[in-house]
């Protein structure tokens, strides 16, 4: 699903890559990883959409990052969340939260 | 804040490119090594698991290619490469580069050369501060048109009550040109007489030294005179002490007070040498009207209101001077009073112009379309590759941009090598031609000229090519239905180019045939063996005894010289040399002031004039050296044209009949006519008919008006050979005295027609640019056509076609072709040519000739060009093609 490049969906997984990170700094494959496990599977993120939405997130300033070493000590490059990355996120999920409303609403009529 | 965040991290990876992309490889590896450790906990063998993770990667590049997408300094980077990749193909056909290079290099350098000439004369602001509100100013009658210069009254009148400009100025309309004495041979240089504020009205600093100042056009102040740039320069060695040296100009001394800078040079149409003062006494009549006035506009006073002023001020004038006519203002910018009369043939030569540009870019198209279908195949291959359709057309045009830059760099050179040629050979006499050059603002047009051009020619081939169909072009199916679809707009194209060629040719025809009836005028004279040239008597020769016995000595001893059969002097010369035109009344037509004015040409001509011209008398006689006319009790003669006898005198004899001239007034002194001479042109070869009166030059009042004479000479022999013969006679009177602007009169003809000769010659270049350029063009769509068809050919050759039937069929493609785009220029000429008409002597600009001529020409040269590939068709070996199958 996330492979379609539409805006909808391009915009949604850059604020699901946010929300991930609002928990810890992590790595790509951690990323893709848990946004499948807590979707359960739902969302596979393919790669070609996720780094250019990591670089998409940098170049706006809502994440940093840098290298470091994983648990299973490889060297690996951490995203990490930042002060307006956060703002971003919070306003992108209620944004979101209004619109799902509204359009259940809707749908449900 | 954001902006300049993406800036900077754009530019930080184009520096940084390497690591970027190293840290990103690592990063995908990492990426690929945790998904293949998952797979291996889940129970997957480690090459199974590195598979299917590389699977799920869905390919290295192509992520890296995403990622690197998303900045926008990526359009950057393909930008560069698809100019390596564009360079790179074209240096693989250079043949065909240096063919569509060229193709545009002409068109782009001549749209460019002509361009320049545009903007220094049309388009840029004059070079002085504030130009808008310069304004050139003069009067007409109530009811006329255009433009007439100003008396002195009211001139004065104006000038001292007017509320709207700043200062107002003048010139003397009259002179333009001094002699120069005391500075080895005499001879004339180009200058104005104008009043102290001049110089402060344009608002242009002095090199060095000064304007002049209020009070220096007093009557009676010393000489004082402004020279330019280039005087200095080339008469006074650049002389750093120039100030306060004196020159002699017209025999009396005048101090240099200042020098102006290279880039004035008002009046621009014969960029003046020197200004001197001229000096405003106060006038006892209202004619003549000879000033030049100008002035600068106060700041926020409109020209409506100006001229309104100027009418209530001229309608006191007319008060104060019953007799003469009702004059009202007329005022126009600097700028356009500049221009105007080169304005329309400028905008039909750079509209010419770019119709050749337009011919061009459809034949770079063209052979850019031949060429597609070879690339088809490459074009293919990249596609199936992944190469997007958008990917694929932008590089094409970034292919076409670099042919056309290429072109529009070897065009510049054009550009400058055809301005400087136009500048030093091209027709003098324009306006602003010191300020043509190739600047910035040239630069800019040529740039977007050429990416524009690149575009346009680039657009249909590079959608032709990246026609998605994948599968046809790999099989080697030579028919293709994208090949049949980039042929149909090769040939919409052709239509096209055939269309504006033929528009191009239908312009220069009506320049060529309104040529050709404008060289065939007859100017009234006979044209050979006659020399002419200008004499001017300085003010020392103060008195009418002195001014008539001068010529009367000169005329002789030129007369005596051997081989001279006649010599006289003359106010004006044809074909254009007018000096001044006359109100008349004749007599019993009464004084009624309403009366549209009736004006005549009217000069001061010596007896011998109309035999050294051979101006044919048609009755009655010339005038004579015995006439008595030069006291104020003498009875006054004079000489009119048949025109004018038919015009006025209907069918009687004019013969005994009297005139007056001036304003009409009934105390006018009467002249008596006692001849009528075959009409001549002053006014141009393209003037109309129209009265011309003569007067004797020694006649009293006109003798103060006869210092500045033309000396024209009729002889049996070596026609210049005379002048040094001449020249010796005149040291003999005179020693300061130059004898200047020699011509014979074939020349002045010629001269006179140079602007029209100018342009009729650079569009029929241009006409016929554009028919070899549409030949090209049909010459190469056939033969491809031929090329593509050549098994079809041979087929029918087989089942027994007669080689007639082939090159039929073959020529009839063409001439199909060929006639859509004659008719479709044929409908564009029609309505394109009227914005001609105002360049065009009795001619109208839907002339049937001048249509069906080049019409014709057009579907010759290009049936030729059709001719030559059908019959290479009917040479088709029906085996060989066959075998080939």
């Amino acid at each position: 699903m996330p492979d379609n490049n539409t805006a909808l969906v391009q915009g949604t997984l850059d604020m699901l890559i946010l929300k991930t990170l609002a928990v810890e700094p992590m790595h790509a494959y951690g990323i893709g990883l848990r946004i499948e496990q807590i979707s359960q599977g739902v969302f596979q993120v393919n790669p070609g959409s996720l780094f250019p939405a990591f670089k998409r997130l940098e170049r706006a300033g809502w994440v940093d990052s840098e290298w470091r070493a994983t648990e299973n000590n490889r060297r690996a490059k951490y995203y990490i969340l930042t002060a307006v990355g956060r703002k971003q996120l919070k306003s992108e999920t209620r944004d979101w939260k209004t619109q799902s409303i509204a359009i259940a609403r809707i749908l449900e009529a | 804040m954001n902006i300049f965040r993406h800036l900077t991290a754009g530019l930080k990876e184009l520096v940084t490119r390497d690591k970027t992309e190293s840290e990103l490889t690592e990063e995908l590896n990492t990426y690929l090594q945790n998904a293949a450790e998952a797979k291996i906990r889940a129970g997957a063998t480690p090459e199974e698991a590195l598979r299917s993770a590389r699977l799920e990667l869905g390919g290295m590049e192509t992520v890296k290619h995403e990622v690197r997408a998303v900045g926008w300094e990526f359009a950057i980077e393909v930008f560069v490469q698809d100019v390596r990749y564009g360079v790179r193909m074209l240096r693989k056909s250079p043949l065909f580069t240096a063919v569509a290079v060229m193709a545009i290099a002409i068109g782009i350098g001549a749209n460019t050369a002509m361009f320049s000439l545009v903007d220094a004369i049309l388009l840029r602001p004059l070079p002085y501060p504030e130009p808008q509100r310069l304004i050139i100013v003069g009067t007409k009658q109530r009811d006329g048109s255009g433009m007439s210069p100003m008396g002195t009254a009211d001139f004065l009148a104006w000038r001292d009550h007017q509320q709207s400009f700043e200062q107002v100025a003048v010139l003397d309309g009259a002179g333009s040109s001094f002699a120069l004495s005391g500075m080895g041979a005499p001879e004339r240089i180009p200058g104005v007489g104008v009043s102290a504020n001049f110089f402060s009205i344009f608002g242009v600093a002095p090199l060095r030294g000064r304007g002049f100042q209020p009070g220096e056009d007093r009557p009676g102040a010393p000489g004082v005179v402004v020279i330019s740039e280039q005087f200095w320069r080339d008469h006074l060695d650049s002389d750093p002490e120039v100030l306060n040296r004196t020159l002699r100009l017209d025999g009396k001394l005048h101090t240099i007070v200042g020098v102006m800078p290279a880039g004035f040079r008002f009046p621009s149409r014969r960029p003046a040498d020197v200004w001197a003062i001229h000096t405003l006494n106060s006038p006892t009549v209202r004619p003549p009207y000879g000033l030049l006035a100008l002035g600068r506009l106060k700041p926020g006073v409109s020209v409506r209101n100006a001229v309104a002023e100027l009418n209530d001020i001229a309608a006191q004038v007319t008060a104060q001077y019953p007799s003469s006519p009702d004059l009202v203002g007329v005022m126009m910018p600097m700028k356009e009073w500049m221009v105007s009369d080169v304005s329309t043939a400028l905008l039909v030569l750079l509209g010419a112009i770019a119709l050749v540009l337009l011919i061009a870019v459809v034949n770079v198209a063209n052979l850019l379309l031949a060429r597609a279908t070879v690339r088809q195949r490459e074009v293919a291959v990249r596609m199936a590759l992944g190469a997007s359709r958008k990917r694929v057309v932008r590089q094409l045009l970034t292919e076409s941009a670099v042919l056309s830059l290429l072109g529009g760099i070897i065009g510049l050179l054009f550009a400058y090598i055809a301005v400087r040629t136009f500048l030093v050979f091209g027709p003098g006499q324009m306006p602003r031609l010191e300020e043509v050059g190739i600047n910035s603002g040239v630069l800019l047009f040529t740039f977007v000229v050429c990416v524009g051009s690149g575009i346009l020619f680039g657009l249909a081939p590079a959608f032709e090519t990246s026609r998605p169909s994948l599968s046809d072009p790999l099989k080697d199916a030579s028919r293709s239905s994208s090949a049949a679809s980039a042929h149909r707009t090769h040939r919409a194209l052709l239509v096209f180019e055939v269309a504006l060629a033929l528009l191009l040719m239908i312009g220069s025809g009506l320049l060529i045939r309104s040529f050709v009836r404008l060289s065939d005028v007859n100017p009234g004279v006979q044209t050979d063996h006659v020399i002419t040239a200008a004499i001017s008597l300085p003010n020392k020769y103060a008195d009418p005894p002195q001014i008539s016995q001068f010529w009367q000595q000169f005329l002789e001893k030129v007369q005596s010289l051997p081989g001279v059969k006649a010599a006289g002097i003359t106010m004006s010369l044809p074909p254009n040399l007018l000096e001044i035109t006359n109100p008349f009344t004749v007599e019993g037509q009464g004084y009624d002031r309403n009366r549209q004015l009736q004006l005549a040409e009217e000069m001061a001509v010596s007896p011998g004039y109309f035999r050294s011209l051979g101006i044919p008398l048609v009755k009655g006689r010339f005038f004579s050296p015995s006439d008595k006319v030069e006291s104020d009790k003498d009875p006054m003669i004079v000489i009119i044209n048949e025109t004018m006898a038919k015009q006025y005198f209907g069918g009687k004899d004019p013969i005994g009949r009297r005139i007056q001239t001036g304003d009409p007034d009934p105390k006018s002194p009467w002249e008596t006519i006692v001849g009528v001479v075959g009409d001549v042109k002053y006014s141009g070869l393209d003037s109309g008919p129209g009265p011309t009166l003569y007067v004797p030059y020694n006649e009293n009042g006109w003798v103060m008006w006869s210092r500045e004479m033309y000396l024209v000479v009729r002889s049996s022999g070596n026609v210049p050979g005379i002048v040094p013969a001449i020249r010796t006679q005149l040291a003999s009177m005179d020693s300061t005295l130059p004898l200047a602007q020699i011509r014979t009169m074939d020349q002045l003809l010629d001269e006179s027609l140079v602007q029209q000769r100018f342009r009729t010659w650079l569009v029929s270049g241009f006409a016929a640019l554009a028919l070899l350029l549409s030949a090209m063009g049909i010459y190469a769509l056939i033969s491809y056509s031929v090329s593509q068809r050549t098994r079809e050919i041979g087929v029918r050759i087989a089942l027994g076609a007669q080689r007639s039937n082939v090159l039929g069929m073959v020529i009839r493609e063409g001439l199909q072709l060929l006639v859509f785009g004659l008719l479709l220029g044929l409908v564009g000429a029609l309505s394109a040519t009227r914005i001609m008409r105002s360049l065009l002597y009795s001619t109208s600009a839907t002339d049937a000739l001048s249509f069906v001529a080049p019409s014709l020409m057009l579907l010759a040269v290009a049936l030729l060009a059709c001719y030559i590939p059908a019959r290479r068709a009917t040479k088709v070996d029906p085996m060989v093609t066959l075998r080939y199958e």
